[in-house]
């Protein structure tokens, strides 16, 4: 449970439930257990079909995008896979970290601020563009997985990449969907 | 032409594809971990169908040939190819066949519903939209 800490602003306790969380190597069978895991607290909670499938895409969208793309740095293993999927008050969020070339920032960035400034009628259309032109890569992407985590979430993508080294960073989105 | 039939597993959606009776059906949950190894096979049987079975039928009357998706989740890679796949029948339209494409969506599963609507707004042809009760 975390407290606002400012002493003029009427108290609003925020309530925080930690739904979920991975911390190491992700195999595609792991990503299922942890989507499992998540539809069993949803139902639980008796919360709606399509809250359920908003998070559900956003899990698989993210966490296939470390299957898929993650770098791995070899003999370390402060930097693995991390996930973590809380709900706070009405909202879900998911924090969502992996190792990566630092070649590849730029291009990410371009594209994660490319889907911040779109508004929903906005990202529907850059999704039908980009499935109608784009080639699927042999890795299964289709250039997708971002837009519809920004479809879904209905919410701007947080991000940041901390440095690891001249070659390496760690990189973190955070998504948050309302229920 | 042989029938296709791909029993579905944890990650793979059942296909059935039957010329016999021109029904054409996807359902279930789709989240391969190779999207083209699952549906290029699926896009060349539908190439080969159109190759040996459309072109070849000379008949003034058509079939009706009836696409059924009954997906109960898609990620964005398979997106794609279903995508690919009604853009095959799309094909078969223009060799004067008619076609119907049924969307069935559980109720209240917006998700599915409007992934729907925007793959029909991607072709440019009016699906059959058809909610269940699981």
């Amino acid at each position: 449970m975390k407290i606002d800490s400012n002493p003029k602003a009427p108290l609003k306790v925020v309530q925080q439930k930690n739904i979920l969380a991975h911390f190491g190597p992700l195999s595609y069978e792991e990503i299922g257990v942890l989507l499992n895991r998540m539809t069993a607290y949803v139902d639980k909670q008796g919360m709606s079909i399509t809250i359920k499938k908003k998070v559900y895409s956003a899990m698989v969208e993210s966490l296939e995008n470390i299957y898929k793309h993650q770098d791995i740095i070899s003999g370390n293993s402060e930097y693995h896979p991390k996930f973590s999927l809380l709900l706070n008050n009405n909202e879900f969020s998911l924090f969502v970290s992996n190792s990566l070339l630092n070649t590849k920032i730029k291009p990410l960035k371009e594209k994660l601020d490319r889907v911040n400034s779109l508004n929903k009628e906005g990202l529907k259309e850059l999704y039908k563009l980009t499935i109608l032109s784009g080639d699927v890569s042999l890795k299964g992407g289709a250039g997708l997985g971002i837009i519809n985590i920004a479809k879904v979430s209905e919410n701007k993508i947080n991000y940041k990449f901390e440095t690891i080294n001249d070659q390496y960073s760690y990189f973190t989105i955070n998504v948050r969907i309302s229920c | 032409m042989k029938a296709l039939h791909i029993e579905p597993t944890d990650f793979t959606p059942n296909v059935n594809f039957n010329p016999e009776n021109s029904s054409f059906e996807i359902s279930g949950f789709s989240r391969p971990e190779n999207a083209i190894g699952f549906y290029r096979p699926i896009l060349k049987w539908l190439e080969e169908y159109n190759e040996k079975v459309l072109s070849q039928n000379t008949d003034f009357n058509k079939k009706l040939l009836t696409l059924n998706f009954k997906m109960t989740y898609f990620n964005s890679a398979s997106s794609k190819f279903l995508l690919d796949i009604l853009l095959e029948f799309m094909k078969f339209m223009s060799k004067g066949y008619e076609v119907e494409v049924n969307w069935y969506y559980e109720e209240g599963d917006d998700e599915i519903q409007e992934s729907g609507e925007e793959m029909s707004d991607m072709v440019s042809f009016p699906f059959k939209f058809i909610s269940y009760i699981p």
